[in-house]
Protein backbone atom coordinates (compact mmCIF):
# COMPACT_ATOMS: atom_id res chain seq x y z
CA UNK A 1 0.00 0.00 0.00
CA UNK A 2 1.16 3.54 -0.71
CA UNK A 3 1.15 6.32 1.85
CA UNK A 4 -1.90 7.77 0.10
CA UNK A 5 -3.72 4.45 0.43
CA UNK A 6 -2.87 4.26 4.12
CA UNK A 7 -4.22 7.74 4.84
CA UNK A 8 -7.34 7.04 2.81
CA UNK A 9 -7.89 3.86 4.82
CA UNK A 10 -7.61 5.82 8.08
CA UNK A 11 -10.52 7.99 6.93
CA UNK A 12 -12.59 5.03 5.73
CA UNK A 13 -11.98 3.24 9.04
CA UNK A 14 -12.80 6.31 11.12
CA UNK A 15 -15.98 7.10 9.20
CA UNK A 16 -17.63 3.72 8.42
CA UNK A 17 -20.43 5.45 6.47
CA UNK A 18 -17.93 7.12 4.15
CA UNK A 19 -17.70 5.30 0.80
CA UNK A 20 -14.61 5.24 -1.38
CA UNK A 21 -16.41 7.25 -4.04
CA UNK A 22 -17.26 9.99 -1.52
CA UNK A 23 -13.72 10.29 -0.27
CA UNK A 24 -12.00 13.53 -1.31
CA UNK A 25 -8.57 14.76 -0.25
CA UNK A 26 -9.69 18.35 0.02
CA UNK A 27 -13.01 17.69 1.81
CA UNK A 28 -12.81 19.60 5.08
CA UNK A 29 -13.91 18.74 8.60
CA UNK A 30 -17.01 20.93 8.33
CA UNK A 31 -18.19 18.96 5.28
CA UNK A 32 -18.20 15.69 7.23
CA UNK A 33 -21.38 14.90 9.15
CA UNK A 34 -19.65 13.27 12.07
CA UNK A 35 -16.13 14.66 12.25
CA UNK A 36 -16.35 15.87 15.82
CA UNK A 37 -13.57 16.26 18.39
CA UNK A 38 -13.64 12.53 19.24
CA UNK A 39 -13.44 11.55 15.56
CA UNK A 40 -10.46 13.92 15.32
CA UNK A 41 -8.87 12.03 18.23
CA UNK A 42 -9.56 8.69 16.49
CA UNK A 43 -7.91 9.91 13.26
CA UNK A 44 -4.85 11.14 15.12
CA UNK A 45 -4.55 7.96 17.18
CA UNK A 46 -4.89 5.73 14.11
CA UNK A 47 -2.29 7.73 12.18
CA UNK A 48 0.15 7.80 15.09
CA UNK A 49 -0.23 4.04 15.59
CA UNK A 50 0.05 3.26 11.88
CA UNK A 51 3.17 5.33 11.23
CA UNK A 52 4.66 5.16 14.73
CA UNK A 53 4.88 8.93 14.98
CA UNK A 54 3.67 11.55 17.46
CA UNK A 55 2.00 14.74 16.29
CA UNK A 56 2.56 18.05 18.07
CA UNK A 57 -0.44 19.99 19.44
CA UNK A 58 -0.12 22.49 16.57
CA UNK A 59 -0.15 19.70 14.00
CA UNK A 60 -3.20 18.14 15.59
CA UNK A 61 -5.03 21.49 15.49
CA UNK A 62 -4.09 21.97 11.82
CA UNK A 63 -5.53 18.69 10.58
CA UNK A 64 -8.90 19.42 9.04
CA UNK A 65 -8.79 17.37 5.85
CA UNK A 66 -7.29 14.16 4.51
CA UNK A 67 -4.75 16.26 2.62
CA UNK A 68 -3.69 18.02 5.85
CA UNK A 69 -3.15 14.66 7.49
CA UNK A 70 -1.15 13.35 4.53
CA UNK A 71 1.10 16.43 4.60
CA UNK A 72 1.64 16.13 8.35
CA UNK A 73 2.56 12.46 8.05
CA UNK A 74 4.94 13.20 5.15
CA UNK A 75 6.80 15.66 7.36
CA UNK A 76 7.45 12.86 9.86
CA UNK A 77 8.31 9.86 7.68
CA UNK B 1 -23.39 -28.10 62.24
CA UNK B 2 -22.19 -24.87 63.79
CA UNK B 3 -18.47 -24.76 63.01
CA UNK B 4 -16.16 -25.89 60.22
CA UNK B 5 -14.80 -28.53 62.61
CA UNK B 6 -18.29 -30.09 62.64
CA UNK B 7 -18.13 -30.67 58.86
CA UNK B 8 -15.39 -33.29 59.19
CA UNK B 9 -16.73 -34.73 62.45
CA UNK B 10 -20.10 -35.34 60.87
CA UNK B 11 -18.84 -36.83 57.59
CA UNK B 12 -16.37 -39.03 59.49
CA UNK B 13 -19.20 -40.45 61.61
CA UNK B 14 -21.46 -41.11 58.60
CA UNK B 15 -18.91 -42.75 56.27
CA UNK B 16 -15.51 -43.27 57.87
CA UNK B 17 -14.15 -45.50 55.10
CA UNK B 18 -15.05 -43.26 52.21
CA UNK B 19 -12.25 -41.43 50.35
CA UNK B 20 -12.27 -37.80 51.45
CA UNK B 21 -9.22 -36.36 49.68
CA UNK B 22 -7.19 -37.43 46.68
CA UNK B 23 -3.98 -35.71 45.69
CA UNK B 24 -1.75 -37.31 43.08
CA UNK B 25 -1.64 -40.98 44.06
CA UNK B 26 -2.40 -40.35 47.72
CA UNK B 27 -5.89 -41.13 49.01
CA UNK B 28 -7.17 -40.27 52.47
CA UNK B 29 -10.35 -41.74 53.94
CA UNK B 30 -12.52 -39.66 56.29
CA UNK B 31 -11.29 -41.89 59.10
CA UNK B 32 -7.61 -41.29 58.33
CA UNK B 33 -8.25 -37.60 57.78
CA UNK B 34 -10.03 -37.33 61.11
CA UNK B 35 -7.19 -39.15 62.86
CA UNK B 36 -4.56 -36.88 61.26
CA UNK B 37 -6.52 -33.76 62.15
CA UNK B 38 -6.99 -34.80 65.78
CA UNK B 39 -3.29 -35.57 66.18
CA UNK B 40 -2.41 -32.29 64.58
CA UNK B 41 -4.76 -30.23 66.72
CA UNK B 42 -3.47 -31.91 69.89
CA UNK B 43 -0.08 -30.40 69.09
CA UNK B 44 -1.58 -26.94 68.63
CA UNK B 45 -3.35 -26.95 71.96
CA UNK B 46 -0.15 -25.65 73.54
CA UNK B 47 -1.04 -22.27 72.01
CA UNK B 48 -3.84 -20.15 73.51
CA UNK B 49 -7.23 -20.45 71.82
CA UNK B 50 -7.69 -18.05 68.87
CA UNK B 51 -3.94 -17.93 68.21
CA UNK B 52 -3.01 -17.44 64.57
CA UNK B 53 -1.22 -20.28 62.79
CA UNK B 54 0.11 -19.42 59.34
CA UNK B 55 0.03 -22.12 56.67
CA UNK B 56 2.10 -22.23 53.49
CA UNK B 57 1.18 -25.31 51.47
CA UNK B 58 0.37 -26.45 47.96
CA UNK B 59 -2.91 -28.24 47.29
CA UNK B 60 -2.10 -31.44 49.15
CA UNK B 61 -3.58 -33.58 51.91
CA UNK B 62 -0.95 -31.93 54.16
CA UNK B 63 -2.80 -28.64 53.66
CA UNK B 64 -6.15 -30.24 54.48
CA UNK B 65 -4.85 -31.90 57.67
CA UNK B 66 -3.03 -28.74 58.81
CA UNK B 67 -5.95 -26.44 58.05
CA UNK B 68 -8.53 -28.62 59.78
CA UNK B 69 -6.11 -29.24 62.63
CA UNK B 70 -5.82 -25.51 63.23
CA UNK B 71 -9.60 -25.13 62.98
CA UNK B 72 -10.21 -28.08 65.31
CA UNK B 73 -7.92 -26.65 67.98
CA UNK B 74 -9.83 -23.36 68.12
CA UNK B 75 -6.97 -21.48 66.47
CA UNK B 76 -7.15 -19.25 63.37
CA UNK B 77 -5.67 -20.54 60.10
CA UNK B 78 -3.83 -17.81 58.21
CA UNK B 79 -3.67 -19.03 54.60
CA UNK B 80 -0.70 -17.92 52.52
CA UNK B 81 -0.56 -18.39 48.74
CA UNK B 82 2.51 -20.41 47.75
CA UNK B 83 3.46 -17.94 45.04
CA UNK B 84 3.77 -15.11 47.55
CA UNK B 85 6.71 -12.73 47.28
CA UNK B 86 9.07 -12.53 50.24
CA UNK B 87 8.03 -8.92 50.89
CA UNK B 88 4.32 -9.74 50.92
CA UNK B 89 5.00 -12.76 53.12
CA UNK B 90 6.78 -10.55 55.65
CA UNK B 91 3.98 -7.96 55.46
CA UNK B 92 1.33 -10.63 56.10
CA UNK B 93 3.26 -12.20 58.97
CA UNK B 94 3.82 -8.80 60.50
CA UNK B 95 0.08 -8.06 60.32
CA UNK B 96 -1.26 -11.51 61.28
CA UNK B 97 1.18 -12.04 64.19
CA UNK B 98 1.09 -15.86 64.18
CA UNK B 99 2.39 -18.04 67.01
CA UNK B 100 3.44 -20.67 64.49
CA UNK B 101 4.25 -20.70 60.79
CA UNK B 102 3.94 -24.10 59.22
CA UNK B 103 4.79 -25.20 55.72
CA UNK B 104 5.36 -28.18 53.49
CA UNK B 105 9.01 -29.19 53.10
CA UNK B 106 9.30 -27.63 49.63
CA UNK B 107 8.29 -24.16 50.88
CA UNK B 108 10.14 -24.19 54.21
CA UNK B 109 13.06 -22.10 52.93
CA UNK B 110 10.68 -19.15 52.51
CA UNK B 111 9.72 -19.12 56.18
CA UNK B 112 13.07 -20.19 57.60
CA UNK B 113 14.55 -16.88 56.41
CA UNK B 114 12.20 -14.89 58.62
CA UNK B 115 13.96 -13.19 61.50
CA UNK B 116 11.53 -13.49 64.35
CA UNK B 117 12.34 -15.19 67.60
CA UNK B 118 8.76 -15.08 68.88
CA UNK B 119 7.39 -17.16 65.97
CA UNK B 120 7.87 -20.90 65.84
CA UNK B 121 8.60 -22.27 62.36
CA UNK B 122 8.01 -25.90 61.47
CA UNK B 123 7.70 -28.28 58.58
CA UNK B 124 4.54 -30.39 58.42
CA UNK B 125 6.57 -33.54 59.18
CA UNK B 126 7.84 -31.99 62.42
CA UNK B 127 4.38 -31.77 63.99
CA UNK B 128 3.71 -34.68 66.32
CA UNK B 129 0.86 -35.90 68.47
CA UNK B 130 0.80 -34.68 72.07
CA UNK B 131 -1.42 -35.50 74.98
CA UNK B 132 -3.47 -32.44 75.65
CA UNK B 133 -7.05 -31.61 76.48
CA UNK B 134 -9.44 -31.52 73.56
CA UNK B 135 -10.52 -28.02 72.56
CA UNK B 136 -13.19 -26.92 70.12
CA UNK B 137 -13.96 -23.66 68.36
CA UNK B 138 -17.11 -21.60 68.93
CA UNK B 139 -19.32 -20.40 66.05
CA UNK B 140 -18.33 -16.78 66.63
CA UNK B 141 -14.58 -17.54 66.62
CA UNK B 142 -12.51 -16.75 63.57
CA UNK B 143 -11.85 -19.84 61.46
CA UNK B 144 -9.38 -18.44 58.97
CA UNK B 145 -7.65 -15.31 57.79
CA UNK B 146 -6.94 -14.52 54.14
CA UNK B 147 -5.29 -11.40 52.79
CA UNK B 148 -6.97 -10.00 49.70
CA UNK B 149 -4.86 -10.23 46.59
CA UNK B 150 -4.44 -6.48 46.27
CA UNK B 151 -5.70 -6.04 42.72
CA UNK B 152 -7.31 -2.73 43.62
CA UNK B 153 -5.37 -1.53 46.65
CA UNK B 154 -3.04 -2.72 49.37
CA UNK B 155 -3.89 -6.22 50.69
CA UNK B 156 -6.49 -6.31 53.46
CA UNK B 157 -6.66 -9.01 56.13
CA UNK B 158 -10.06 -10.70 55.95
CA UNK B 159 -10.97 -12.78 59.04
CA UNK B 160 -13.84 -15.23 58.50
CA UNK B 161 -15.84 -16.62 61.42
CA UNK B 162 -17.13 -20.17 61.65
CA UNK B 163 -20.64 -18.73 61.39
CA UNK B 164 -19.71 -17.00 58.11
CA UNK B 165 -18.36 -20.31 56.75
CA UNK B 166 -21.30 -22.43 57.87
CA UNK B 167 -23.80 -19.99 56.36
CA UNK B 168 -21.92 -19.78 53.06
CA UNK B 169 -21.38 -23.53 52.80
CA UNK B 170 -25.06 -24.26 53.38
CA UNK B 171 -25.90 -21.73 50.67
CA UNK B 172 -23.52 -23.40 48.20
CA UNK B 173 -24.85 -26.89 48.96
CA UNK B 174 -28.48 -25.82 48.65
CA UNK B 175 -28.07 -23.75 45.49
CA UNK B 176 -25.75 -26.09 43.59
CA UNK B 177 -27.17 -29.32 45.06
CA UNK B 178 -23.92 -30.86 46.23
CA UNK B 179 -24.24 -34.32 47.79
CA UNK B 180 -22.12 -37.12 49.21
CA UNK B 181 -22.27 -38.78 45.78
CA UNK B 182 -20.16 -36.04 44.24
CA UNK B 183 -16.55 -36.36 43.21
CA UNK B 184 -15.17 -32.84 42.96
CA UNK B 185 -12.19 -31.81 40.83
CA UNK B 186 -10.37 -28.80 42.27
CA UNK B 187 -7.59 -27.13 40.27
CA UNK B 188 -7.79 -24.02 42.46
CA UNK B 189 -5.53 -22.95 45.33
CA UNK B 190 -6.92 -23.86 48.73
CA UNK B 191 -5.35 -20.68 50.07
CA UNK B 192 -7.96 -18.73 48.11
CA UNK B 193 -11.59 -18.23 49.12
CA UNK B 194 -12.96 -19.98 46.00
CA UNK B 195 -10.88 -23.13 46.44
CA UNK B 196 -11.34 -23.22 50.20
CA UNK B 197 -15.12 -22.88 49.83
CA UNK B 198 -15.06 -25.96 47.60
CA UNK B 199 -13.18 -27.91 50.28
CA UNK B 200 -15.72 -26.82 52.92
CA UNK B 201 -18.56 -27.94 50.65
CA UNK B 202 -17.00 -31.34 50.04
CA UNK B 203 -16.41 -31.92 53.76
CA UNK B 204 -19.92 -30.70 54.62
CA UNK B 205 -21.69 -33.18 52.34
CA UNK B 206 -19.11 -35.94 52.71
CA UNK B 207 -18.08 -36.15 49.06
CA UNK B 208 -14.62 -36.82 47.59
CA UNK B 209 -12.38 -33.94 46.56
CA UNK B 210 -9.56 -34.38 44.04
CA UNK B 211 -6.86 -31.76 44.52
CA UNK B 212 -4.76 -30.44 41.64
CA UNK B 213 -1.61 -28.43 42.13
CA UNK B 214 -1.89 -26.57 38.84
CA UNK B 215 -4.37 -25.64 36.14
CA UNK B 216 -2.79 -28.00 33.59
CA UNK B 217 -5.59 -28.71 31.12
CA UNK B 218 -4.68 -32.29 30.05
CA UNK B 219 -4.23 -33.23 33.72
CA UNK B 220 -7.63 -31.81 34.63
CA UNK B 221 -9.34 -33.66 31.76
CA UNK B 222 -7.57 -36.91 32.62
CA UNK B 223 -8.51 -36.53 36.25
CA UNK B 224 -12.20 -36.00 35.44
CA UNK B 225 -12.19 -39.24 33.47
CA UNK B 226 -10.02 -41.24 35.84
CA UNK B 227 -12.08 -40.41 38.91
CA UNK B 228 -15.46 -40.38 37.14
CA UNK B 229 -15.92 -36.88 38.54
CA UNK B 230 -19.24 -35.09 38.83
CA UNK B 231 -18.18 -31.47 39.44
CA UNK B 232 -15.41 -29.14 38.34
CA UNK B 233 -14.55 -25.78 39.91
CA UNK B 234 -12.25 -23.55 37.88
CA UNK B 235 -11.63 -19.93 37.02
CA UNK B 236 -12.99 -18.61 33.68
CA UNK B 237 -9.56 -18.49 32.00
CA UNK B 238 -9.06 -22.22 32.67
CA UNK B 239 -12.54 -23.00 31.32
CA UNK B 240 -11.95 -20.86 28.22
CA UNK B 241 -8.71 -22.73 27.56
CA UNK B 242 -10.48 -26.07 28.04
CA UNK B 243 -13.17 -25.30 25.47
CA UNK B 244 -10.70 -23.88 22.96
CA UNK B 245 -8.60 -27.01 23.40
CA UNK B 246 -8.69 -29.41 20.47
CA UNK B 247 -7.84 -32.48 22.49
CA UNK B 248 -10.01 -35.31 21.29
CA UNK B 249 -11.26 -36.29 24.68
CA UNK B 250 -12.26 -32.81 25.89
CA UNK B 251 -15.93 -33.47 25.25
CA UNK B 252 -15.76 -37.02 26.55
CA UNK B 253 -14.22 -35.86 29.78
CA UNK B 254 -16.60 -32.99 30.43
CA UNK B 255 -19.86 -34.41 29.13
CA UNK B 256 -20.65 -36.46 32.23
CA UNK B 257 -20.12 -33.65 34.73
CA UNK B 258 -23.26 -32.53 36.51
CA UNK B 259 -21.80 -29.12 37.40
CA UNK B 260 -19.11 -26.69 36.34
CA UNK B 261 -18.79 -23.80 38.76
CA UNK B 262 -16.70 -20.70 38.26
CA UNK B 263 -16.41 -17.27 39.81
CA UNK B 264 -15.89 -14.04 38.09
CA UNK B 265 -17.06 -10.56 37.45
CA UNK B 266 -16.78 -11.58 33.80
CA UNK B 267 -17.37 -15.04 32.36
CA UNK B 268 -17.05 -14.90 28.55
CA UNK B 269 -20.49 -15.74 27.06
CA UNK B 270 -18.91 -17.80 24.27
CA UNK B 271 -17.24 -20.01 26.90
CA UNK B 272 -20.59 -20.53 28.65
CA UNK B 273 -22.24 -21.46 25.35
CA UNK B 274 -19.51 -23.95 24.46
CA UNK B 275 -19.60 -25.56 27.90
CA UNK B 276 -23.37 -25.90 27.77
CA UNK B 277 -23.09 -27.64 24.40
CA UNK B 278 -20.56 -30.13 25.76
CA UNK B 279 -22.40 -30.98 28.97
CA UNK B 280 -25.15 -33.56 28.57
CA UNK B 281 -27.37 -32.79 31.54
CA UNK B 282 -24.92 -30.78 33.54
CA UNK B 283 -25.18 -27.16 34.58
CA UNK B 284 -22.80 -24.23 34.25
CA UNK B 285 -22.86 -21.76 37.12
CA UNK B 286 -21.02 -18.77 38.46
CA UNK B 287 -21.16 -16.69 41.58
CA UNK B 288 -20.25 -13.22 42.74
CA UNK B 289 -18.65 -12.53 46.05
CA UNK B 290 -15.56 -11.08 47.59
CA UNK B 291 -13.51 -12.89 50.22
CA UNK B 292 -15.25 -10.47 52.61
CA UNK B 293 -18.72 -11.57 51.42
CA UNK B 294 -18.34 -15.01 49.96
CA UNK B 295 -20.88 -16.33 47.43
CA UNK B 296 -23.28 -13.41 47.65
CA UNK B 297 -25.06 -14.23 44.38
CA UNK B 298 -25.35 -17.34 42.24
CA UNK B 299 -26.15 -17.67 38.56
CA UNK B 300 -27.05 -20.97 36.95
CA UNK B 301 -27.03 -20.62 33.18
CA UNK B 302 -30.21 -22.53 32.32
CA UNK B 303 -30.81 -20.57 29.14
CA UNK B 304 -29.05 -18.06 26.94
CA UNK B 305 -30.83 -15.22 28.68
CA UNK B 306 -28.98 -12.95 31.10
CA UNK B 307 -25.75 -14.66 30.19
CA UNK B 308 -23.67 -11.71 31.41
CA UNK B 309 -25.34 -11.64 34.84
CA UNK B 310 -23.79 -12.98 38.04
CA UNK B 311 -27.27 -13.90 39.29
CA UNK B 312 -29.45 -13.07 42.24
CA UNK B 313 -28.59 -12.73 45.93
CA UNK B 314 -28.52 -15.98 47.88
CA UNK B 315 -31.09 -16.64 50.61
CA UNK B 316 -30.46 -14.44 53.65
CA UNK B 317 -28.25 -11.99 51.77
CA UNK B 318 -29.30 -8.41 51.00
CA UNK B 319 -27.80 -6.34 48.28
CA UNK B 320 -28.28 -2.70 47.29
CA UNK B 321 -26.72 -0.30 44.83
CA UNK B 322 -25.66 3.10 46.11
CA UNK B 323 -24.80 6.20 44.15
CA UNK B 324 -24.18 9.57 45.81
CA UNK B 325 -25.36 8.13 49.15
CA UNK B 326 -28.75 7.09 47.73
CA UNK B 327 -30.05 3.78 46.46
CA UNK B 328 -29.90 3.72 42.70
CA UNK B 329 -30.48 1.28 39.79
CA UNK B 330 -26.76 1.57 39.05
CA UNK B 331 -24.10 2.15 41.66
CA UNK B 332 -21.66 0.70 44.17
CA UNK B 333 -22.70 -2.76 45.39
CA UNK B 334 -23.34 -2.93 49.13
CA UNK B 335 -23.89 -6.35 50.76
CA UNK B 336 -25.37 -7.39 54.09
CA UNK B 337 -25.79 -10.94 55.41
CA UNK B 338 -24.34 -13.69 57.56
CA UNK B 339 -21.67 -14.30 54.93
CA UNK B 340 -20.30 -10.77 55.39
CA UNK B 341 -17.41 -10.05 57.75
CA UNK B 342 -17.97 -7.58 60.57
CA UNK B 343 -14.53 -6.02 60.31
CA UNK B 344 -11.12 -6.34 58.72
CA UNK B 345 -8.15 -7.74 60.58
CA UNK B 346 -6.69 -5.28 63.08
CA UNK B 347 -9.90 -3.28 62.61
CA UNK B 348 -8.49 -1.51 59.54
CA UNK B 349 -10.59 0.03 56.74
CA UNK B 350 -13.57 0.86 58.97
CA UNK B 351 -14.78 3.21 56.24
CA UNK B 352 -15.72 0.16 54.13
CA UNK B 353 -18.65 -0.60 56.45
CA UNK B 354 -21.91 1.26 57.00
CA UNK B 355 -24.54 0.02 59.44
CA UNK B 356 -23.73 -3.64 58.77
CA UNK B 357 -23.39 -3.14 55.01
CA UNK B 358 -20.09 -3.92 53.30
CA UNK B 359 -19.21 -1.39 50.60
CA UNK B 360 -17.64 -3.62 47.97
CA UNK B 361 -16.11 -0.99 45.70
CA UNK B 362 -17.68 -2.88 42.78
CA UNK B 363 -20.11 -1.14 40.46
CA UNK B 364 -23.23 -2.95 39.37
CA UNK B 365 -26.70 -2.70 37.97
CA UNK B 366 -29.79 -4.78 38.69
CA UNK B 367 -32.40 -5.57 36.05
CA UNK B 368 -36.16 -5.78 36.57
CA UNK B 369 -35.91 -9.44 37.62
CA UNK B 370 -33.32 -8.68 40.26
CA UNK B 371 -30.34 -10.08 38.34
CA UNK B 372 -27.05 -8.39 39.13
CA UNK B 373 -24.57 -7.30 36.46
CA UNK B 374 -21.05 -6.24 37.38
CA UNK B 375 -19.89 -3.11 35.60
CA UNK B 376 -16.43 -2.61 37.07
CA UNK B 377 -14.78 -0.95 40.03
CA UNK B 378 -15.70 2.44 41.48
CA UNK B 379 -12.04 3.50 41.46
CA UNK B 380 -11.46 2.39 37.88
CA UNK B 381 -14.02 4.60 36.12
CA UNK B 382 -12.57 6.76 33.38
CA UNK B 383 -14.09 10.23 33.16
CA UNK B 384 -14.07 11.45 29.55
CA UNK B 385 -15.61 14.91 29.29
CA UNK B 386 -18.04 13.98 32.05
CA UNK B 387 -18.93 10.62 30.48
CA UNK B 388 -18.16 7.77 32.90
CA UNK B 389 -16.58 4.86 31.08
CA UNK B 390 -16.16 1.38 32.53
CA UNK B 391 -12.74 0.03 31.50
CA UNK B 392 -14.15 -3.50 31.48
CA UNK B 393 -16.45 -2.59 28.60
CA UNK B 394 -13.47 -1.61 26.47
CA UNK B 395 -11.43 -4.60 27.61
CA UNK B 396 -14.22 -7.05 26.77
CA UNK B 397 -14.60 -5.52 23.32
CA UNK B 398 -10.87 -5.86 22.62
CA UNK B 399 -10.53 -9.37 24.08
CA UNK B 400 -12.80 -10.63 21.29
CA UNK B 401 -9.85 -10.16 18.90
CA UNK B 402 -7.59 -13.16 18.53
CA UNK B 403 -3.92 -12.90 19.44
CA UNK B 404 -4.46 -11.04 22.71
CA UNK B 405 -3.76 -12.58 26.11
CA UNK B 406 -4.66 -9.69 28.40
CA UNK B 407 -5.76 -6.11 28.12
CA UNK B 408 -6.21 -3.31 30.61
CA UNK B 409 -7.83 0.07 29.96
CA UNK B 410 -6.67 2.92 32.20
CA UNK B 411 -7.29 6.67 32.26
CA UNK B 412 -4.77 9.00 30.62
CA UNK B 413 -4.77 12.76 31.19
CA UNK B 414 -5.90 14.80 28.18
CA UNK B 415 -5.86 18.58 27.77
CA UNK B 416 -9.28 18.73 26.06
CA UNK B 417 -11.28 15.82 27.47
CA UNK B 418 -9.79 15.64 30.97
CA UNK B 419 -9.19 11.93 30.61
CA UNK B 420 -9.08 9.54 27.67
CA UNK B 421 -8.57 5.80 27.40
CA UNK B 422 -5.12 4.31 27.29
CA UNK B 423 -4.98 0.61 26.45
CA UNK B 424 -2.25 -1.73 27.63
CA UNK B 425 -2.15 -4.95 25.65
CA UNK B 426 -0.30 -8.20 26.21
CA UNK B 427 -0.17 -10.06 22.92
CA UNK B 428 -0.16 -13.83 22.64
CA UNK B 429 3.01 -15.57 21.54
CA UNK B 430 3.45 -15.23 17.77
CA UNK B 431 0.45 -12.88 17.56
CA UNK B 432 0.57 -10.45 14.63
CA UNK B 433 -2.26 -8.22 15.84
CA UNK B 434 -1.35 -4.56 15.31
CA UNK B 435 -2.34 -1.35 17.07
CA UNK B 436 -4.31 -0.30 14.00
CA UNK B 437 -6.18 -3.64 14.03
CA UNK B 438 -7.21 -2.94 17.62
CA UNK B 439 -8.16 0.68 16.95
CA UNK B 440 -10.17 -0.18 13.86
CA UNK B 441 -12.00 -2.87 15.82
CA UNK B 442 -12.71 -0.39 18.64
CA UNK B 443 -14.04 2.23 16.21
CA UNK B 444 -16.44 -0.36 14.82
CA UNK B 445 -17.57 -1.67 18.20
CA UNK B 446 -17.43 1.20 20.68
CA UNK B 447 -18.77 4.73 20.92
CA UNK B 448 -16.22 7.24 19.65
CA UNK B 449 -15.26 8.64 23.03
CA UNK B 450 -14.45 5.13 24.32
CA UNK B 451 -11.95 4.40 21.56
CA UNK B 452 -8.42 4.33 23.06
CA UNK B 453 -6.30 7.42 22.40
CA UNK B 454 -3.15 5.43 23.00
CA UNK B 455 -2.19 1.77 22.83
CA UNK B 456 0.91 0.25 24.33
CA UNK B 457 2.06 -3.34 23.95
CA UNK B 458 3.47 -4.73 27.18
CA UNK B 459 5.42 -7.89 28.01
CA UNK B 460 3.22 -8.56 31.03
CA UNK B 461 1.39 -6.80 33.84
CA UNK B 462 2.31 -6.39 37.50
CA UNK B 463 0.46 -9.20 39.22
CA UNK B 464 -0.56 -10.29 42.68
CA UNK B 465 0.60 -13.50 44.29
CA UNK B 466 -2.56 -15.07 42.87
CA UNK B 467 -1.67 -13.95 39.34
CA UNK B 468 -4.31 -11.23 39.12
CA UNK B 469 -3.36 -7.95 37.44
CA UNK B 470 -2.60 -5.09 39.85
CA UNK B 471 -4.70 -2.56 38.00
CA UNK B 472 -4.08 0.26 40.43
CA UNK B 473 -0.35 0.15 39.62
CA UNK B 474 -1.04 0.86 35.95
CA UNK B 475 -2.77 4.21 36.34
Amino acid sequence: MTLDDDVKKIFLDTFPTLSESDFQWSKTQKEYENWDSFAQLNIITLAEAKFEITFSDDEIDSISSAKNLLDCIKSHV
Amino acid sequence: MNTVADFLNNSYRVHPDKIAVIDNDSKLTYSKLNQGVNEFSSFLNKFPKNSVVSLLFDNTHEFVISYLGVINSGCIAHLIPTGISQKNLMDQISSAKPKLVLSSANHFSKISEMESKSIEKLRFSEVGKTNSEERKPNPTDYAYLIYTSGTTSSPKGVPITHSNCVFTTKNIVKTLQYSSNDIDILPLPLSHSFGLGCLHTSLYVGSTIVLHQSMDIPQILNSIKKHNASTLAAVPSTLSKIVSNNLEDTSNSLSKLRLIITNSTFFPPETIQKLKKILNDGKVATYYGLTEASRSTFMIFDSTEKIESVGKPSDGISLKLVSNNDESPTGEIWIKGKNVIEKYWNEEYKENFNDGWLKTGDLGRVDDDGHLYILGRVDDLINISGEKVYPQEIERAVMVLSGIDDVVAVPMKHKVFGEVVKLLVKKSVKSDVSKTDILTHCIKNLERFKVPAKIEFVEDFPRTDYGKIKRFMLK
